[in-house]
């Protein structure tokens, strides 16, 4: 059955729901890919995407105007 | 920083032993969704038993309805839940919005029927079947609920397969 749910999300059927989640936009590799996980895993993977996300805002500092020639320091 | 706020409420209603679906984002992102929610929704059961054992739960991590001014007086217990319908709480753990009814499908016997049970964190949770959640993102007619249906819609039609399959 893998296989077949791999292959209905990576090569949506015409006419499919699938076929038109991917027109719309939607990253069908994502979705399949949180489909071999858990319940419980998917809801890990939330809240630790969450989490990344606050802290990521929370360490932004902006410095301005990206200049054009200059170097980014990492 | 809060973290797990998704799990922790979640374990909370498991303690506590709420009687609940599980509606919203959370449910979505069970199904197999990608869309992203920070906060918890559930249709709860709204008989006595379970508005006191809610209630109870609420107090003990300290849930105040979301913004709304701290000065405004606001009793957190089962006769405030019974006279109220739909709450959104903020609370030491995580944000839980409570819902009496779901739009597009109805009151918690309307959500539970055809729900999904799962296991989360050594709890049994139910979880509303995908096509309700679909009606109820539609009822909802939120851009950020319109977004979501392509995919779920891509899902349920996989879990139609699979189910085809396995018959």
């Amino acid at each position: 059955m893998a296989t077949e749910l791999e292959s209905y999300f990576l090569n949506p059927p015409a006419g499919s729901a699938a076929a038109r989640a991917a027109e719309f936009g939607t990253d069908l590799t994502l979705t399949l890919e949180n489909l071999r996980l858990t319940p419980e895993e998917r809801i890990r993977k939330l809240d630790s995407f969450i989490e990344g996300v606050a802290k990521l805002k929370a360490s932004v500092r902006v410095i301005g105007p990206t200049e054009p020639n200059a170097k980014q320091h990492h | 920083m809060l973290s797990n706020i998704i799990e922790a409420p979640l374990r909370l209603l498991g303690e506590y032993d709420i009687k609940c679906v599980i509606v919203g984002g959370v449910a979505a992102a069970i199904h197999g969704s990608t869309m992203l929610t920070n906060d918890l929704d559930v249709c709860y059961s709204r008989e006595a038993p379970n508005l006191q054992k809610l209630a109870t739960a609420l107090q003990s991590v300290h849930a105040r309805l979301r913004n709304v001014p701290e000065h405004l007086r606001f009793i957190l217990d089962a006769e405030t839940l019974k006279r109220g319908l739909n709450f959104t709480f903020v609370t030491d753990i995580g944000d839980l919005d409570l819902l009496g009814e779901v739009r597009g499908v109805g009151n918690y016997e309307d959500v539970l029927a055809d729900s999904l049970t799962v296991e989360l964190f050594g709890y049994h949770f139910s979880v509303i079947d995908i096509g309700k959640l679909i009606a109820a993102k539609r009822a909802a007619g939120r851009p950020k609920d319109l977004i979501a249906l392509p995919e779920l819609e891509a899902i349920q039609e996989a879990q139609a397969l699979k189910n085809q399959t396995q018959s």
